[in-house]
């Protein structure tokens, strides 16, 4: 990564973060996700009045020693991260729209790749750009989400609840390679898209599978544990290296320029 | 070493659309070049062949020694251009604007901070260096877009249509600056325009584009020849003798053809250069008072449109 490309990546981190109708947007639904939603269900499960159907349903399961806490951690470790993981998808779809299909809306592309690079290290700035402050957003909505929900639960209960392996799957593994699938996507759709709006409807698909996975989860048809999250990372992952490949060979004078 | 070769060079589109054919034509070091043409005659196009964003269908190019069509960065890094598609970010300040490309560019940051704060002063934009582009107006961001094409240093200038929607106090300023460039600083300029005054005022050499066709290329006066035979020469004198104060009347002394285009003022067709002094001696010897002689040179327009006349004559 030479001094170029990373003045490209600056400036397409300036280009979000400078842009106030866009940093709202990608900031709503993380915040929503990491701390709106997580207070709401711990103070509901804190104060609900009574817990009798939930009490009933307790009873078919092996015998628990505290519900109030197996409720919290089944909240924490098993729902929270798969709704965790619309967070990275997002973010790197609205950044690598303002990155790519955005630059050429405004006319801006042109003048980009006028500069001394090859088209290989603009991808690769661009790409990296898009990536590392999805990662970002994602990394400080987990601090910020276990820091609220540590201090809520000390604050009502007294103690505090560790997360689990999962997570750690979810923030470097899972995360970041469907981070880098929301980007190619959107990539592989900007030679074709002309508005930014236009290209973020290719990332839709992308959460189509992890709705699947909620679903999945609340109907009981499959258990999200680190298992099956090592699985998704790994296709993932997978999955990466053959799109990115397809989207390099993409970023090309004339299909950019048309 | 010539700045930029052209042999043979030809675009088709998909879709069969010929938007340069087979042209060839070569720039030297330090010229202004003007290429012609009204719109869609293929300047742009040549422009995206010459700086490697578009590849092609036949022939070759270099410039200065590179090839665009498989080193296309590093004909960005001898090159500037300025294009109308080609914007800056709104989002930046003027000044944030040029530091990016100079980063870009790879130029140290004491460096890009001196020239952008430079050229910012020299196209009159420093009031405006703090101010965000989406304040700019159309002329203010034709001028930052070429402080961005000077920013490092290129040894030659691609521009299209530069002083579109400039005032012409701006448009004059940037006309001085290209010549400037070229005069003091060996910076080679192909400039494409439709506009021929403005080319006549600067360009060294023109290059006449018509369907993707080159149809003439070569200095004011070489073209005037290919269409113009003999010269003009206006006479402003009193007591023009003989048959010479009727309008197109024909001096049975010396052969020379006139029209009256004024109160003494007089048009000569004469047919070279050699011919005034004798037109002159003429003039006096039949009594008449010479304040004036000069030559009128065709202007680009009038030698444009004769060739392109010629053109479509030819191709019919």
């Amino acid at each position: 990564m030479n001094r170029a490309m990373l003045a490209i990546m600056k400036k397409d981190f300036y280009g979000v973060t400078g842009n106030k109708r866009l940093f709202t947007t990608m900031l709503i639904v993380p915040l929503v996700l990491t701390l709106v939603l997580p207070t709401i269900f711990i103070l509901g499960i804190h104060f609900a009045p009574g817990k009798t159907d939930l009490d009933q349903l307790l009873k078919l399961l092996p015998e628990v020693s505290d519900v109030e806490h197996t409720l919290y951690g089944l909240f924490l470790n098993y729902i929270m991260p798969i709704f965790f993981l619309l967070i990275p998808v997002m973010t790197s779809s609205i950044t690598a729209a303002s990155s790519f299909v955005g630059e050429k809306e405004k006319r801006t592309l042109e003048t980009l790749l006028y500069c001394p690079l090859t088209l290989r290290q603009i991808f690769i700035a661009k790409v990296f750009a898009s990536f590392s402050l999805s990662m970002l957003v994602s990394f400080l909505s987990f601090l910020g989400m276990a820091a609220v929900l540590e201090i809520e639960l000390v604050c009502l209960t007294g103690s505090i609840l560790l997360p689990s392996i999962s997570w750690v799957l979810i923030l470097f593994l899972v995360g970041p390679s469907i981070s880098l699938i929301a980007v190619t996507l959107i990539v592989r759709g900007s030679a074709k898209a002309q508005t930014v709006e236009e290209s973020q409807q290719s990332a839709v698909f992308l959460v189509l599978p992890i709705i699947l996975l909620i679903v999945g989860q609340f109907t009981g048809v499959m258990l999200v544990n680190a298992w099956l999250l090592l699985g998704i990372g790994a296709v993932s992952v997978a999955l990466d290296f053959v799109l990115l490949g397809r989207a390099a060979k993409r970023f090309d004078y004339e299909l950019l320029l048309k | 070493m010539q700045a930029v070769t052209i042999e043979k060079l030809s675009k088709i589109y998909p879709g069969g659309k010929k938007a340069v054919e087979n042209l060839s034509l070569s720039l030297q070091k330090g010229e202004v070049f003007g290429f012609l043409g009204p719109n869609g005659a293929g300047k742009t196009t040549t422009i995206k062949m010459l700086t490697g964003t578009l590849m092609p269908s036949g022939g070759a190019c270099t410039v200065l020694g590179l090839n665009p069509a498989s080193e296309p960065e590093k004909v960005h890094a001898v090159c500037g251009v300025v294009t109308e598609h080609a914007q800056m970010y709104d989002n930046l300040t003027g000044l944030q604007n040029l530091f990016f490309y100079g980063e870009a560019f790879g130029m140290p940051k004491d460096e890009y901070e001196k020239r952008a704060r430079k050229l910012l002063e020299e196209l009159e934009l420093s009031e405006a260096a703090q101010r965000k582009l989406s304040a700019y107006s159309t002329g203010m961001r034709q001028r930052l877009s070429l402080a961005r094409a000077l920013m490092h240093r290129p040894g030659i200038l691609f521009l299209d249509e530069p002083t579109s929607g400039l005032d012409p106090e701006s448009a004059q300023n940037v006309n001085r600056m290209i010549q400037s460039l070229a005069r003091d600083e060996g910076i080679t300029v192909f400039l494409c325009t439709h506009q021929l005054r403005y080319a006549e005022g600067i360009c060294s050499r023109f290059g006449l584009l018509e369907h993707g066709r080159l149809i003439a290329d070569g200095t004011l006066e070489a073209l005037g020849r290919q269409v113009f035979s003999g010269l003009t020469v206006c006479v402003r004198g009193t007591n023009i003798s003989g048959g010479m104060s009727q309008p197109e009347k024909r001096d049975a002394v010396c052969g020379f053809t006139y029209r009256k285009t004024g109160p003494d003022q007089f048009e000569f067709s004469i047919g070279q250069e050699e011919e005034i002094p004798k037109l002159v001696r003429a003039l006096v010897d039949g009594g008449g008072n010479i304040y004036q002689v000069a030559v009128k040179t065709k202007s680009l327009e009038e030698i444009y449109f004769a060739l392109t006349e010629k053109g479509r004559e030819v191709s019919a």
